[in-house]
């Protein structure tokens, strides 16, 4: 029964949760936007002190490590490690998309669904335009197709589509209803990411010591920054202006 | 702990491309640790995206070492003083993020701290060995870095005022900017320092602003450098590298020549003979001569820096937090970053 704070910010929620044996009993959760930097550590602050528990009695900090929005794992991750460091607490990073389909799966009922072998979970999480990061799980939570980022057209999802229903939930989840309009897609409305959704995996990793390097951990992307290098030369071409402005 | 408490400060920057902590007691500079980040050097300038990955990756190991070299333990550390801006939204977040979980763990006060206060307040850092004299109040302080170019009053230690500013460009992006034009690689500020030494400052005439009151501007010369370069490499294509020195030297005198006008002015009208510099300009060996002439000339008494406490550093933000600490001047949790210069 491990004490675990749980951060999420990956998402436009901003969400606070202290886990203990794998349940969350004490919650703090903002959905209205993105205003992470401004909540989270007041977040953390009421959680500890409504649970009357001191940093030093926790066991450890589980972070949601993305894939998601960069500034919101920017913030989690930093604060992560701030009270990782300054508790020396081991530090467990899980990945936002398979804590919410971790969380559909187990309350399936919930979704008004029954949990059917053959149907698959899609939780996507919104990565602009009509870009998502997705990732796809079978009833087992077995990752049957890894964690990269679709742009969603007609044909997304295609194959597995032909054989399987497939349920489709999280931010990203919203704009693509248009699009994939396959009889096999449902779309379940309202999940969002939560720190509530990460409890029973910490308490999991906790107990399989499965921990982060507190210093060098860094979230998932799940795409490289591409920075262009500059290659024209001012002077041989008519866009000096460009110069001129920057 | 037994011995007598003095004040132990945590010091976190991360505005820019430097990842730097501090530690300091009272005054004295204990640990000042700065990671650099190469990445930027290909790019021609700092990509905003990659510094902030890179400070996420540097905050650990560089307070973990600033502690370290303090010798002090973490239990000793009375207050996180940490940069809240003016500087890149996304580095400055995982600073504040981190120092916010720091304090809160901790159960310590959390202080935030303007990074140009940061860069003036460097004055005020002692060393272990020796102690060197500081500027007196009320004093002056020409703050020139690659974004900021002011005159700010400085009445005390938390009361300043910016008399005058840059309405554009900073002196350092003027460096920066005209030393890409030329193909120098970025920060190209110290290698026109360098050759500006072997060309001639007179040799190539750059429009000057008219701009009134103490306000700076620096975007026509970078115009004026440009057009200037343009004109003559139509005529000659190996125009920058036939006059590569005496372009550097004609630019940097120009902007000192630009800087120490309104300095001047500044310090005839308010009457203040103590006059400090601060920030990456201030490295500038030419900047810092023509300081010391003007200084010897007209009886300032003139303040220069030590170069590591010019640059990005955390033991000027730790210093800042230590006199705001002796007001009890401490922040809140809800503490977010701020990307616009402001001064109070």
């Amino acid at each position: 029964m491990a004490s675990i704070l749980c951060l999420e910010t990956s998402t436009e929620v901003c969400s606070v949760a202290l886990s203990v044996g794998g349940r969350a009993v004490t919650v703090r959760e903002d959905t209205s936007g993105k205003n992470h930097a401004l909540l989270l550590a007041r977040f953390i602050e009421e959680v500890m002190k409504e649970t009357n528990l001191p940093f030093s009695g926790l066991d450890a900090i589980a972070v949601s490590g993305g894939p998601g929005s960069y500034t919101g794992l920017r913030i989690g991750v930093s604060t992560a490690k701030g009270l990782c460091y300054a508790s020396s607490l081991p530090m467990i990073a899980i990945s936002s998309l398979e804590a919410m389909a971790y969380h559909v799966i187990n309350k399936p009922y919930i979704f008004g669904i029954e949990k059917k072998e053959s149907v698959l979970y899609c939780p996507m999480i919104d990565a602009r335009r009509m870009e998502v990061y997705a990732s796809v799980y079978n009833h087992a939570m077995e990752k049957i197709r890894r964690i990269q980022a679709d742009v969603i057209d007609q044909g997304s999802f295609a194959s597995f589509l032909e054989i399987h229903k497939i349920l489709f939930f999280g931010n990203g989840a919203d704009k693509c209803k248009t699009t994939l309009q396959h009889p096999n897609a449902l779309f379940i409305d309202h999940i969002t990411t939560s720190a509530c959704y990460l409890a029973e995996l910490a308490e999991t990793a906790f107990n399989a010591g499965n921990f982060v390097d507190v210093a060098y951990y860094e979230p998932y992307y799940l795409k490289d920054f591409v920075a262009t290098i500059p290659t024209k030369n001012i002077f041989h071409s008519n866009k000096d202006t460009n110069l001129l402005q920057g | 702990m037994n011995r007598k408490k003095n004040i132990v400060i945590l010091g976190i920057e991360s505005s820019c491309d430097d990842t730097s902590a501090a530690v300091i007691r009272d005054h004295v500079m204990l640990s000042n640790e700065v990671a650099g980040q190469a990445v930027h050097k290909a790019f021609g300038g700092v990509v905003p995206e990659l510094a902030s990955r890179a400070h996420q990756q540097n905050i650990i190991p560089v307070v973990d070492q600033a502690i370290k070299k303090a010798g002090i333990s973490m239990d000793e550390i009375d207050a996180v003083a940490f940069t809240r801006g003016p500087g890149l939204l996304g580095s400055l977040l995982v600073g504040v993020s981190f120092a916010k979980a720091f304090a809160l763990a901790r159960n310590i006060p959390l202080i935030e701290v303007n990074h140009l206060q940061g860069h003036v307040l460097a004055h005020f850092l002692q060393e272990k060995v020796e102690e060197h004299p500081v500027p007196q109040f009320p004093f002056l302080c020409l703050l020139v870095s690659g974004g900021n170019s002011q005159i700010i009053l400085v009445r005390d230690y938390l009361d300043m005022e910016v008399l005058g500013q840059t309405i554009d460009d900073a002196a350092g992006e003027a460096f920066d900017k005209c030393a890409k034009v030329m193909g120098l690689p970025y920060p190209g500020g110290p290698l026109i320092d360098k050759l500006a030494k072997e060309g001639n400052p007179n040799a190539f005439i750059f429009s000057k602003p008219r701009i009134p009151g103490l306000d700076y501007s620096f975007s026509g010369l970078k115009t004026s450098f440009l057009y200037l370069l343009r004109d003559e490499i139509a005529k000659n294509p190996d125009f920058i590298d036939d006059h590569k020195a005496d372009l550097c030297a004609s630019l940097q005198s120009t902007i000192i020549e630009i800087l120490l006008a309104k300095l001047k002015l500044a310090a005839k009208q308010t009457g203040i003979k103590e006059i400090a510099v601060a920030g990456g300009v201030s490295a500038n060996s030419g900047l810092r001569s023509a300081l010391l002439e003007t200084a010897e000339k007209l009886g300032w008494k003139m303040y220069i820096p030590p170069f590591k406490y010019t640059t990005d550093n955390a033991a000027m933000i730790a210093i800042t937090g230590y006199y705001k600490y002796l007001k009890k001047d401490f922040s809140s949790l809800d503490a977010v970053p701020f990307s616009r210069v402001v001064i109070s």
